[in-house]
C-alpha cells in the first residue's frame, strides 16, 4: 500500500498541474477502497462503483482545494465519498460539500485543531490500536453499517446507553492519545 | 450534555461518519461553524474515517469504469464551485446553500420559517424566532430534536444559551426557558415529527403546535 504521505503528494500534484499520472495513482488506490467501504455500508456493487467514480471525479475537480497541512488525503477523500453517498441516497439537489469547509484551504486554519495533516494519519492509526475491542467495534460500526445507535445496540445486544458510552469513551481516548503523542513529539 | 452546550461525542462521530439524518447534520454543521472549539471532535471522526478507508480490502473496479473516468477528465471544469453570497451575515455558513421559506406567525412573538430542501422523512430544519421576554408553557418532547442558537439568547435553570450553543432535547427536561436577550432569539432546529417542537425553546410555542 502506498504511504499516506505519498498519497497526499499525488493529490497535491493533481491540484497543482492536473497531473493525469498522479490522478491515475489516486484512482487505483482509492476507487477500489471507496467501493469496498460503500458496499460494507449496504450499497450494491454497481452503485458503489458508480459513486467511487464520481468521488474520484470530484477529487480531480477540487484537488487544488486540498491542503495537506489540514487533513490527510484519505480523510479528505473520505468526506467527498461520504457526501456523495448522502446526496445519492437522498436524491436531493443540495450537496453537503459546504459542511466540510474546515478541511479545505479556503478557510483559515483553526488554532485549536488537534489534527494537522498527513503526519497525524499515523497518530490516529496508532491511537485506534489503543482502544479496547468494544470501543473499536462501536466506533467502526458507526461508520460502516449505516446504523443508528439504536440499531447498533440491537446488533451488539447491549443497551443503547452502553453503545453511546463506548463511542464516547473511545473518542475521548483517541483524542487523548493523539494529543499526548503530539506533546511528546514537540 | 446540554450543560456543555455542544453535541455529544457520539453525535459528532455520527456527523463525521455521515450517518446522522440530513436535518440533524445541518444543525450540527451550523454549530461547528459558529463554535470552532467543537471542530476537533468532528475532524477526529473524519480522520478515523480516512484510516478506515485506507484499510479497506480493495473491491475490484472494472477496467471500463477506470477508462470512463480517465476519458472524462478533460471535460471536467476546474475551480471552486461558486459559493452563494450570504444574504444574511447572521446565519451560519452551512445554511447559505439553502433557500428559506417565508416567516410564518405561530403565536404571540413567535415566528417560524422552513429551511427548504432539508426534509428527510418527517424530519426537517426550521428557523425559529422568538421575541424578547417570551416565556414558555410546559411541553413534552417527541423524537430527537436538536437546536443551535444563532442570535439572541434564552435562559433555563442550566443557564443562558446564546450564539453557537447547542442543545439536544431531553424528554425528562421540564424547564421553562425564557428569551433573555433584548433582540429576538433566533435558532436553527432539526424538527422530528409533525407536532413536537425542538428543545426547551419549543415549549415557547405550545400550544401553537401546528407545524
Amino acid at each position: 500500500m502506498s504511504s499516506s504521505r505519498a498519497l497526499d503528494d499525488l493529490v497535491v500534484r493533481v491540484g497543482a498541474s492536473r497531473d493525469r499520472d498522479a490522478f491515475a495513482g489516486l484512482f487505483d488506490h482509492y476507487a477500489p477502497r471507496i467501493k469496498a467501504l460503500l458496499m460494507r455500508g449496504g450499497a450494491s456493487a454497481s452503485a458503489a462503483e458508480e459513486l467511487a467514480q464520481e468521488t474520484l471525479l470530484v477529487v480531480w475537480r477540487k484537488a487544488h482545494l486540498f491542503d495537506p497541512a489540514r487533513a490527510s488525503a484519505a480523510a479528505w477523500i473520505f468526506t467527498i465519498a461520504r457526501n456523495l453517498r448522502i446526496d445519492h441516497f437522498r436524491r436531493g439537489s443540495v450537496t453537503l460539500h459546504e459542511l466540510d469547509f474546515h478541511l479545505e484551504a479556503e478557510e483559515p486554519a483553526q488554532p485549536d485543531a488537534i489534527l494537522s495533516g498527513a503526519q497525524d494519519a499515523q497518530r490516529v492509526r496508532a491511537a485506534m490500536l489503543s482502544l479496547n475491542a468494544d470501543q473499536a467495534a462501536a466506533i467502526e460500526m458507526a461508520f460502516f453499517q449505516e446504523q443508528t445507535h439504536t440499531e447498533i445496540s440491537r446488533t451488539l445486544g447491549v443497551p443503547l446507553g452502553t453503545v453511546k458510552a463506548r463511542i464516547r469513551f473511545g473518542m475521548m481516548k483517541l483524542r487523548a492519545c493523539i494529543e499526548r503523542d503530539r506533546g511528546d513529539a514537540q | 450534555m446540554s450543560l456543555r452546550r455542544q453535541p455529544s461525542e457520539e453525535r459528532l462521530l455520527a456527523f463525521a461518519a455521515g450517518t446522522l439524518s440530513f436535518p440533524e447534520a445541518v444543525v450540527v454543521a451550523a454549530h461547528l461553524s459558529l463554535r470552532p472549539a467543537t471542530r476537533p471532535w468532528a475532524e477526529l471522526g473524519v480522520a478515523v474515517g480516512g484510516v478506515l478507508l485506507d484499510d479497506q480490502a480493495p473491491e475490484a473496479i472494472s477496467l471500463d469504469a477506470r477508462r470512463d473516468v480517465m476519458a472524462r477528465l478533460d471535460a471536467e471544469e476546474f475551480g471552486a464551485e461558486p459559493r452563494p453570497a450570504s444574504a444574511d451575515p447572521v446565519l451560519p455558513a452551512p445554511l447559505d446553500q439553502f433557500a428559506l421559506g417565508p416567516w410564518r406567525w405561530l403565536g404571540p412573538g413567535v415566528h417560524v420559517r422552513d429551511v427548504l430542501g432539508t426534509r428527510e422523512g418527517d424530519c426537517r430544519v426550521i428557523l425559529l424566532k422568538i421575541a424578547s421576554g417570551q416565556s414558555a408553557p410546559r411541553h413534552t418532547h417527541g423524537g430527537v430534536e436538536l437546536t443551535c442558537v444563532i442570535d439572541g439568547a434564552y435562559a433555563t435553570e442550566d443557564g443562558v444559551f446564546s450564539r453557537g450553543d447547542f442543545e439536544e432535547a431531553d424528554p425528562s427536561v421540564t424547564h421553562q426557558p425564557k428569551v433573555v436577550s433584548k433582540e429576538p432569539c433566533l435558532c436553527v432546529a432539526a424538527l422530528d415529527g409533525q407536532i413536537m417542537l425542538p428543545g426547551r425553546l419549543g415549549k415557547l410555542l405550545a400550544p401553537f403546535v401546528r407545524l
